[in-house]
């Protein structure tokens, strides 16, 4: 949490920092069959609800509700090809983000400037295959290193 | 394998009723710290308080690691840079010599006219702890707090103008709600028109002009600074610059680069609440007069003052 906050110190990331969390959660439920607790989850996004000042409980919102988008992906198996996980990544995150967004917006009562809510669902998006790729580059290596 | 399926399914369903509670419970949290209810903001000050060690320590090599990237990338245009500040600081030479003169008749007048001396500022200074940015909120965290005199609403500045204004103060660190965030409203006026108006974050680098008034024309690159309205900012400082918009709308960009803020100054003896009470017995829709809050663009009557372009 700490580390996607202080990526906005790379200039790159000046608009908006990317949802790595996200990824990292989406990875622990299909890929590594981890199965975060919502507990853990409630927790983590009021810390970064703390860190961060915002409305306490948004943050919390958006990861129990995409942790449960994509276990409901999961156990319907909507995703049954692996080359199908980033279409079904960019649904359940731009889902949960939206309603998030609109809470924002009824909570503010006023719309924000919609370049860095753009900005940062595509830089995560973006993210998101390179992750992907790093994380299948290093399980052929460590089998690699096995075999 | 195939036996463990419902039970999977089961737990799955536990899973979700367990999840619409936390997300009802959320709900609600939302809700009562938009109520900004005294106990909230103080769990919020001290669980700050608390992690901002962590904080810091956690942002310290990411910082270092992002600081040799940004040098690498302006070693590059070096000699670029050279040429641009020489030409400056040949530019800065002429204003400064004509600023000195301008300065000398400036306390000469003043001392002709008897003007009411300024009340210097007290600053105390803080060092950023964490990174500005979000999607939804705009704020910062310094290390400084209640034990160096830091109280809610007083404003934080940089060399380059206004950051915002404290929103949240813990024992060891304040919360600074920067002006470029949805929530920040700021009063000001235009430097070259007297205009009265409100600047408005949008969570974006450029702020929305609201309560102008239609008779005002905004001129592009015209300096907009606070006016001291309401008596919660002092007046004069810089915020930012209009500029124009494709669709022809009118905005102001910040003068102060939130992403390179290091150190923030936090004005200690300018808070809102001491003017209200002393002020207001009952419901005024506007301030009364006070020679003591210089208030930019009006009069000692409330009127505003017109000046010619050519002044």
């Amino acid at each position: 949490m700490n580390f996607q906050k202080s990526l906005s110190f790379f200039s790159l990331f000046e608009i908006a920092t990317p949802n790595v969390i996200s990824i990292l959660i989406y990875f622990c439920v299909i890929r590594f069959n981890i199965n975060p607790s919502n507990t853990v989850l409630f927790f983590l996004g009021l810390i970064h609800d703390i860190i961060n000042g915002e409305n306490l409980g948004t943050t919390t919102i958006f990861l129990l509700l995409f942790k449960y988008f994509t276990k409901i992906m999961l156990y319907e198996k909507f995703n049954k090809v692996n080359q199908e996980e980033w279409i079904f990544f960019t649904l359940i995150f731009i889902f949960s983000f939206t309603i998030v967004l609109l809470l924002n917006i009824v909570i503010n009562f006023s719309i924000p400037e919609l370049s860095p809510t753009f900005f940062h669902i595509g830089i995560t998006l973006i993210l998101f295959p390179i992750i992907n790729i790093g994380i299948n580059f290093f399980s052929f290596v460590t089998q690699f290193i096995k075999s | 394998m195939v036996s463990g399926k419902p039970s999977k399914i089961k737990s799955f369903k536990s899973d979700k009723n367990f999840n619409y509670i936390l997300v009802l419970l959320c709900l609600t949290l939302v809700f009562l710290g938009k109520l900004d209810l005294i106990a909230v903001r103080n769990v919020k000050a001290f669980l700050s308080d608390f992690l901002a060690p962590v904080t810091y320590a956690l942002n310290k090599p990411v910082k270092e690691i992002a600081g040799v990237f940004e040098d690498v990338k302006s070693a590059g245009s070096l000699r670029e840079e050279n040429v641009r500040l020489k030409s400056e600081v040949r530019k800065l030479r002429v204003i400064n010599s004509k600023a000195s003169s301008q300065e000398l008749e400036l306390l000469e007048l003043r001392e002709l006219l008897k003007v009411l001396p300024e009340r210097k500022n007290q600053i105390i200074t803080g060092r950023a702890i964490t990174a500005p940015g979000g999607v939804f909120a705009n704020t910062l965290l310094i290390n400084a707090g209640k034990n160096y005199g830091i109280k809610i609403g007083q404003p934080a500045i940089s060399s380059l103008g206004l950051v915002g204004y404290v929103v949240n103060v813990g024992l060891k660190t304040s919360r600074i709600l920067l002006i470029i965030d949805i929530n920040s409203m700021i009063p000001v006026y235009l430097t070259n028109s007297n205009w009265p108006a409100v600047v408005q974050g949008q969570n974006g680098k450029l702020l929305k002009i609201k309560f102008l008034s239609s008779k005002a024309v905004p001129i592009e690159g015209e300096v907009i600074q606070t006016s001291g309205h309401g008596a919660r900012l002092p007046s004069g400082i810089n915020v930012g610059k209009v500029v124009k918009s494709f669709s022809g709308k009118f905005y102001v960009k910040p003068t102060v680069d939130f992403h390179r803020l290091t150190y923030i100054s936090i004005i200690t003896n300018k808070t809102s609440l001491p003017v209200l009470t002393k002020t207001f017995q009952d419901f005024a829709p506007l301030q009364k007069p006070d020679s003591s809050l210089s208030l930019k663009g009006l009069n000692l009557s409330g009127k505003r003052i017109f000046e010619s372009p050519e002044d």
